[in-house]
């Protein structure tokens, strides 16, 4: 039933920018590229939430690294997206392109 | 288990990034607050903290949401609980932040945090010249700790307070320091305008240099540029500006340097002291600035080493060092003196802020009574006595975090401007340094001042609030609660006016004595009486040349038209400060110590201080000395003192004469023991002369400086009504009353307050018992007399106590108690019967409140 679930705005965000960080997705480069991209500020706990609920949802797991002494003695938390969240992004994907389609040059085309 | 593991893992992660990202992109704290609330707040799916912790917070929101609720719908009562704390700790914030300032501040320079400021305490050794402090250091000393400390990066030395008399056609005295060469670089300060101090200026024989400060280039010298190039005149020298200081810059004392001297230029400016080469001379403080490296105590440890072999080179003598960080009061003796004023001021602040807490304590002890059926409630649905206690502590901890708002708020809005209002009013106000602006120190001191106070007036009611024996509760609601609660009020009533009590009796003495300066008869004729000093600086008055020029002067000027009468006096009546001299009386084995002045024979009739027997001294007679009548009766009771012998040393002198007892000395305790010396017209450079004139001190002072001008027209003449120095007597009396009497009747008024409240609450509590009473043919005064009993019994009780306490205090107010006992009866009498009458009053009044109502209809209604 993948392809029926449904993904938030936000999470699809959360999931492209593990995505584009592969190996390197933990969460500070997970923020600074949300950031970057979107221009949007998110806090560390929001974006954990989101995290969190993707994992129990099963389209990303986790898994921590050795603690290092610039984070406090802390560990990493890094992210890949499993093949259900690929599933259900493209199926969000297919889903906007098509209600998107023959509207763009109404909505961005101006005048 | 394995779910507490992984969820603690998965909260560190993210407190992990918090970390990393402030660390590495240079993130504020607030960002980091943000981000570490975004972690903690909100529902989550994985259980990130413990189960009980998160329900710790949300109890901690709810308990904060339903005290805001209850103050927004009580907003008096929020109000009054805040009011008096915010006063408070604003008050108590302000004082500790001046205090801070002066005493702990780090010096306004680069990594001041490394500065470290020495003294040395010794015993035994060589004769040593004190100029300042014996505290101090000599040149050989400095330049052996600077050759042999290892753990320092820099050493300087400098010496305070030196007056010289700048420019020569329109001469203005100026004060300055005279530092090692190395000053500014150790500082890490590099001049505005023109360079440092070379090496030329700073051997013995080289060329004279100053460095002025910012503010007398610009007041002086009106910011001339060119004053690099031309040279200027300290104390008739020419000397060379070789740079101006940074804008700000007045030195790193509380005093403001006008100047900064080379070491070596003592000898230009003083050159009838050899200062330079002399080990055994006390006139220079060291800084030092610790290497990176270096910890406090290894500091400490290095040059306490350097100290020994110092002992060594001098037998028999011991030195310790006073090694501490660096602030702009270091010198321990006056360090010493200002903070055992500042704590008797922050003790009296505190006091109040005390009372303030009691009134709170009691405003909720009466809250949770009134709440016991809430609270019967709560527990029988589950609440335990933990739970019950972090919900009503978290409504204190409301209150004084709000009154520390509003204290702040007090503080930044009033005190900073109030404080260089206050500066500018002192006698040479404007040339002290002081920085208040608050630093993390001070809001350490507000924080910690915060919690204290939300403990002391949180817990107790909390804790009472929180007893809940459901059944008794439920049934008794609304009925009188007695017992134990009733005696906690006692108890807060005894505190309140005990506290109270402590702050009043010393702002009676306060102003007794402000009373006593104004009426105060000082045994002497102090009007038309005019202090007329010079400094005579510079080569001219070299040489024995300071002496003739003295001589002439004093001619000169007791031959101006208005002047009766000139006399000469070591010590000006009513100026701070003492000369003592050790003296035997012949027949007495003691020593005794005895306050000494030498003047001229003409100091008695120009301040109409009558002789009572015997003579004064005659002109040239060096063997003589005259006593006050209370002196004579001390020595040599029942015998007469005319003839007696007095040596001190080698000098023998015989009482010539009995003088009148006069209050010359701010000294209380000089006139039993005060002995008139002959004075000798020697080399002095520093004169000063009492004048009676006929006209008015204005028209006196104008051919006073005239008259000088003519001998030497570099010269600053002084001219000061003698009168004045009662002045400042009475301007000190007057702001220590002043500010006593405004935290005195804060103090009752809060006591006033918090009688009148618990009184009110007991009485109407208590309604039921007085309509029983009344029932049973008890009638309205009894009821009162009763009630009004009940409430002196600890206000008594804490006038005891509070009396007790402010007697065993009063002796450290001794030295502003000018003219007045530290035991004045008047004062000890006169403040109990007006704490009764208030108490009396604050009882009276809601007494008469709850009698007025009927009492039977308050039993029917129950």
């Amino acid at each position: 039933m993948a392809g029926r679930e449904h993904l938030g705005e936000f999470e699809q965000i959360v999931l492209l920018a593990i995505l584009r960080l592969g190996q390197e997705a933990y969460g500070v480069p997970i923020r600074i590229e949300i950031e970057r991209r979107t221009g949007r500020a998110v806090t560390v706990g929001a974006l954990y939430r989101t995290l969190d609920r993707l994992e129990d949802k099963g389209y990303i797991s986790s898994a921590f690294s050795q603690p290092t002494p610039e984070r406090g003695g802390r560990s990493k938390r890094y992210f890949t997206v499993r093949p259900r969240g690929l599933r259900t992004l493209r199926a969000s994907r297919q889903a906007l392109s098509a209600m998107w389609e023959g509207l763009e040059p109404l909505v961005l085309g101006g005048s | 288990m394995l779910l507490r593991i992984a969820s603690h893992r998965a909260t560190d992660a993210e407190l992990g990034d918090v970390i990393e990202e402030y660390v590495a992109a240079r993130r504020n704290a607030w960002w980091l607050v943000r981000q570490v609330l975004s972690i903690v707040r909100g529902p989550r799916s994985h259980l990130t903290i413990s189960e009980r912790g998160n329900e710790m917070f949300a109890n901690v929101r709810n308990d904060i949401r339903y005290a805001l609720r209850t103050f927004r719908r009580n907003p008096g009562f929020a109000a009054a609980a805040i009011a008096p704390i915010a006063l408070g700790i604003g008050i108590n914030t302000g004082v500790f932040s001046i205090l801070n300032s002066v005493a702990w501040r780090s010096l306004p320079v680069p990594d001041a945090e490394e500065l470290v400021s020495v003294y040395q305490d010794f015993r035994g050794g060589p004769r040593r010249l004190v100029y300042g402090a014996r505290t101090l250091f000599s040149l050989p000393e400095y330049r052996t700790y600077r050759d042999q400390a290892h753990t320092l990066s820099g050493l300087i030395a400098y010496s305070r307070e030196w007056t010289v008399t700048l420019g020569r056609e329109v001469p203005q005295e100026v004060s300055g320091i005279l530092v090692t060469c190395n000053y500014f670089d150790v500082l890490g300060l590099s001049p505005a305008i023109g360079t440092n101090f070379t090496a030329d200026n700073c051997v013995r024989s080289g060329s004279p240099a100053v460095i002025l400060s910012h503010a007398l280039w610009k007041s002086a010298f009106g910011g001339d540029p060119h004053v690099l190039q031309r040279p200027i005149v300290l104390n008739g020298h020419d000397v060379t500006v070789v740079g101006v200081a940074a804008a700000g810059f007045d030195g790193i004392d509380m005093a403001k340097a006008a100047f900064f001297a080379p070491t070596s230029m003592a000898s230009v400016l003083r050159p009838e002291q050899d200062l330079q080469d002399n080990a055994h001379i006390s006139w220079l403080t060291l800084i030092g600035r610790r290497r990176d490296d270096v910890a406090l105590s290894q500091a400490r440890a290095d040059l306490s080493l350097v100290a020994s072999r110092i002992d060594q080179e001098q037998p028999g003598r011991t030195t310790s060092l006073i090694v501490e960080p660096a602030a702009a009061l270091s010198l321990p003796p006056a360090r010493r003196t200002v903070l055992r004023g500042a704590s008797i001021v922050l003790v009296a602040f505190g006091l109040v802020l005390l009372i303030a807490a009691a009134n709170v304590a009691n405003m909720l002890l009466a809250r949770a009574a009134a709440r016991t059926k809430e609270i019967a409630i709560r527990v029988a649905v589950g609440a335990t006595r933990a739970r019950l206690i972090q919900q009503l502590f978290t409504e204190s901890a409301i209150i004084a975090i709000a009154g520390a708002a509003g204290g702040s708020l007090l503080f930044w809005g009033f005190f900073e401007a109030l404080l260089p209002a206050l500066l500018a009013s002192l006698p040479d106000g404007q040339l002290v340094r002081v920085d208040a602006t608050p630093d993390r120190t001070v809001l350490w001191f507000a924080l910690g001042l915060t919690v204290a106070t939300a403990l002391a007036f949180g817990l107790m009611p909390a804790l009472q609030g929180s007893k809940s024996d459901v059944h008794a509760m439920m049934k008794q609601a609304g009925m009188a609660a007695k017992g134990g609660r009733g005696l906690l009020r006692g108890t807060l009533i005894g505190a309140q006016i005990a506290l109270c009590t402590m702050l009043l009796i010393p702002a009676g003495l306060l102003s007794r004595a402000l009373y006593a300066a104004h009426t105060f008869d000082p045994g002497f004729d102090h009007r038309n009486v005019a202090v007329v000093s010079i400094a005579l600086r510079g080569p001219r008055y070299e040489n024995g040349n300071g002496a003739i020029f003295h001589e002439q002067w004093v001619d000169r000027v007791s031959a101006l038209p208005g002047v009766e009468r000139i006399a000469m006096a070591g010590r000006i009546p009513l100026h701070p400060g003492r000369s003592q001299a050790t003296v035997r009386i012949a027949g007495d084995p003691e020593e005794h110590v005895v306050d000494v002045n030498t003047v001229s024979p003409d100091f008695f009739s120009v301040l109409g201080i009558p002789i009572l027997r015997g003579r004064v001294f005659t002109s040239g007679e060096q063997d003589a000395a005259l006593v006050t009548e209370s002196t004579a009766r001390r020595y040599w009771p029942g015998a007469d003192a005319i003839g007696q012998i007095i040596t001190s040393g080698k000098q023998r002198r015989h009482v010539v004469g009995i003088v009148r007892d006069a209050r010359v000395s701010q000294a209380p305790d000089a006139a039993s023991s005060y002995l008139y010396l002959p004075a000798s017209r020697d080399s002095q450079r520093e004169i000063s002369v009492l004048a009676r004139t006929r006209g008015d001190v204005q028209g006196f002072a104008t051919a006073v400086r005239a008259e000088t001008a003519r001998m030497d027209g570099s010269l600053v003449v002084r001219v000061q009504p003698l009168s004045d120095n009662l002045a400042v007597l009475q301007t000190l009396s007057q702001i220590a009353a002043g500010v006593a009497a405004l935290l005195s009747l804060l103090a009752l008024g809060l006591a006033a307050i918090g009688v009148y409240g618990v009184v009110a609450y007991v009485v109407t509590r208590r309604r039921r018992e007085v309509g029983i009473r009344m029932a049973l043919g008890a009638t309205v005064s009894d009821m009162r007399r009763l009630i009004l009993a009940q409430t002196l019994r600890p206000v008594a009780a804490g006038l005891a106590i509070g009396i007790a306490i402010a007697a065993a205090a009063a002796r450290l107010l001794q030295s502003v108690l000018f003219g007045v006992s530290p035991f004045d009866p008047i004062a000890y009498l006169g403040t109990p019967l007006m704490m009764t009458a208030v108490a009396t009053f604050a009882t009276w009044l809601p007494t008469r409140r709850a009698l007025r109502s009927d009492p039977v209809t308050t039993l029917r209604s129950e």
